[in-house]
């Protein structure tokens, strides 16, 4: 005979299994994704201006080739590997917290204004102090002049870091309301901007050049060293996004209900904002302006695996080394022996992907 | 119980008092209905108990603990808010609810934290919704799961802010049989706040009259009448009993 509590033992052995599709579905496209990454880095390792054979990479891969292919690989095509999987990772997750953080979806890594003060930072760098900084770092000469290759970053770093604590710290006086946040982003931001072109309108035609050219992003000027700096804060500040990831759940219900669950929204706000903009620093102050990865890839990854932080932050950092492993092969495949600024493809190859994802939601604005 | 005493606030140290000594209390497995005109102070006094805004002054407490002293993950175990206007992430409906268990487990949720909110999913029948897209559910479930949400934080007060505002008339009736359950059964103490005063007359135990911040009146359906409802709203109403149930209708008495 069917009981009730039959009846009730069946519906939640049911629902338990329909939880259990989803929990499965989220981990296959995450693996998914994993190898998705592991493959294209050695895509990425294995594409080049040098017109390397697979069996010449292989061999360079194992220290075996000539000294040549061997510092290809090694001293240039790995640490640029590393920097598109880590700066991809931090960037969109910097981006999804951004979203999350000031219920916002056009926010992205650089709403605070980072980028733009880290402009700034490199612009004073080149065109003030001139000379010694102007190595683009890791490449065949530069690598081995005595330039000092991160006076330029460390600079940019410190203005987008001040740029930073500046909105923050004046949000925090006033109201740490999402509203307020992106539009002191905004005005700061503007300032900077401004500051840049009044220095640019007194540059040499050299200085400008090569203040432009810092601009475009390069995973060329990567090295182990950066590489190691970027990850450790990537590592801590996806870590910490994880521990808080229940956190940010609520956050997506609004900053009065998350608070009635007993989460302190303005810390948490604060504490996750600065997190990701000073991840977005160092990237931007190692690689240079690369957009649009902050935006993409969260999004992204919300389309296809809902908003539960738990999956979109793995989701988002692991779309976003891909996208930029991505830009990156292309980027060097198509510059003709130089490669193309690669903030550049990101945006070329992503916007078509982006604009294809907006437009299918059906239904959604009707 | 909860029990307010002499409590005021104002949003800026300069700006007017938009709750000036309020005084209020609800026994337990009773529904306190807040009534006032748009912009009373209904929501900021929702707010002050919730510990969302600070008090300037006075005192609120719930079975004699004093929430205003009390760390937040500890308020939230005690009271839980079901706002007026109801958003969710893209998140399955056992994973919203289950997020009204974060001040229990904070970091990550243990299996015990799962087996309530499936406890909570078979007592409001929402079993079948439990793997579904909260965001695809019409007004009334979305509703329904945010009352599950706050029921997760095990409350023993529940903090309703306009909970018919957005809905239609088969909704309504079924969140407020909710509410009226979840007091009977559960012994929950459930303050809310209504536009229908008939809706209000039907659900609640004891109701509060507010007017610029203050409560003007308060008791049970015998406190309505037609002057006091004049005082509170600026509106001529009748005011009339049929078999022992007050009725408010609207529409001054003709002379």
């Amino acid at each position: 005979m069917i009981t009730e509590y039959s009846i009730s033992v069946m519906l939640n052995k049911h629902f338990s299994d329909d939880i259990e599709r989803i929990k499965r579905r989220n981990a296959l496209v995450i693996t998914a994704l994993f190898i998705g990454v592991i493959v294209l880095a050695f895509v990425c390792l294995f594409v080049g201006s040098s017109r390397m054979s697979l069996a010449d990479c292989f061999a360079a891969l194992a220290k075996r080739g000539t000294a040549s292919q061997v510092r290809i690989i090694w001293n240039i095509r790995i640490p640029r590997v590393l920097a598109a999987i880590i700066a991809g990772a931090g960037l969109s997750v910097s981006g999804l917290i951004m979203q999350t953080n000031l219920n916002n979806p056009m926010a992205s890594p650089s709403t605070l204004g980072v980028s733009n003060a880290a402009v700034f930072g490199a612009n004073l760098s080149i065109i003030v102090f001139a000379g010694g900084f102007l190595s683009t770092g890791n490449n065949l000469t530069s690598y081995t002049v005595g330039m000092n290759p991160f006076a330029t970053s460390l600079i940019a770093f410190i203005f987008s870091a001040f740029s930073n604590l500046l909105v923050l710290g004046l949000c925090r006086v006033r109201a740490f309301h999402p509203g307020v946040v992106v539009l002191a982003g905004i005005a700061i931001g503007s300032v900077w901007t401004a500051a840049t072109t009044i220095l640019q309108f007194y540059a040499t035609d050299v200085g400008l050049s090569a203040a432009v050219v810092w601009t475009f992003g390069d995973l060329g000027r990567a090295t182990y060293r950066t590489d190691l700096i970027m990850a450790v804060v990537v590592a801590v500040g996806l870590v910490f996004f994880a521990f808080m990831s229940w956190k940010f759940n609520a956050l997506l219900s609004g900053d009065s209900t998350a608070k009635s669950m007993g989460v302190a929204v303005d810390r948490l706000r604060f504490v996750s904002m600065l997190c990701a903009s000073l991840i977005t620093a160092v990237c931007v102050s190692f690689l240079g302006i690369i957009g649009f990865v902050g935006i993409i890839c969260p999004h992204v990854s919300k389309k296809l695996l809902g908003q539960d932080h738990r999956v979109s932050l793995p989701a988002s950092a692991l779309s976003g080394s891909i996208l930029l492993l991505l830009a990156d092969t292309v980027s060097r495949s198509m510059g003709g022996g130089s490669a193309l600024p690669v903030g550049a493809i990101t945006s070329l190859l992503g916007a078509p992907f982006f604009l294809a994802i907006i437009f299918s939601r059906k239904g959604e604005h009707d | 119980m909860l029990a307010i005493k002499d409590l005021s606030f104002r949003y800026s140290s300069r700006g007017p008092a938009v709750l000036n000594g309020i005084d209020l209390e609800l026994p337990d497995g009773q529904i306190g209905i807040v009534l006032g005109k748009n912009g009373s102070g209904k929501t900021t006094l929702f707010k002050n108990i919730l510990g969302i805004c600070r008090p300037d002054s006075g005192c609120i407490s719930f079975d004699g603990e004093d929430l205003l002293r009390m760390h937040r993950r500890e308020r939230a175990r005690i009271v839980a808010y079901v706002p007026q206007s109801i958003h969710f992430g893209a998140l399955s409906v056992f994973d919203t609810v289950l997020m009204g268990r974060v001040s229990f487990f904070g970091y990550k949720a243990g299996r015990e934290d799962e087996e309530a909110v499936r406890q909570i999913l078979h007592d409001m029948q929402l079993e079948e919704f439990a793997a579904r897209n909260v965001e695809q559910l019409s007004g009334g479930e979305r509703q329904k799961i945010a009352i599950a949400r706050a029921l997760a934080q095990e409350p023993r007060l529940l903090v309703f802010d306009e909970p018919t505002g957005n809905l239609d008339i088969a909704n309504e009736q079924l969140i407020l049989s909710e509410a009226r359950r979840l007091a009977r059964e559960k012994n929950i103490c459930i303050l809310t706040s209504l536009h229908d005063m008939n809706q209000a007359l039907e659900l609640g135990d004891r109701f509060f009259f507010m007017r610029d911040g203050k409560i003007r009146c308060s008791g049970g359906p015998e406190v309505f009448s037609e002057e006091l409802i004049k005082d509170i709203f600026d509106a001529e109403v009748r005011v009339t009993e049929i078999e022992g149930t007050k009725y408010v209708l609207n529409g001054g008495r003709q002379e």
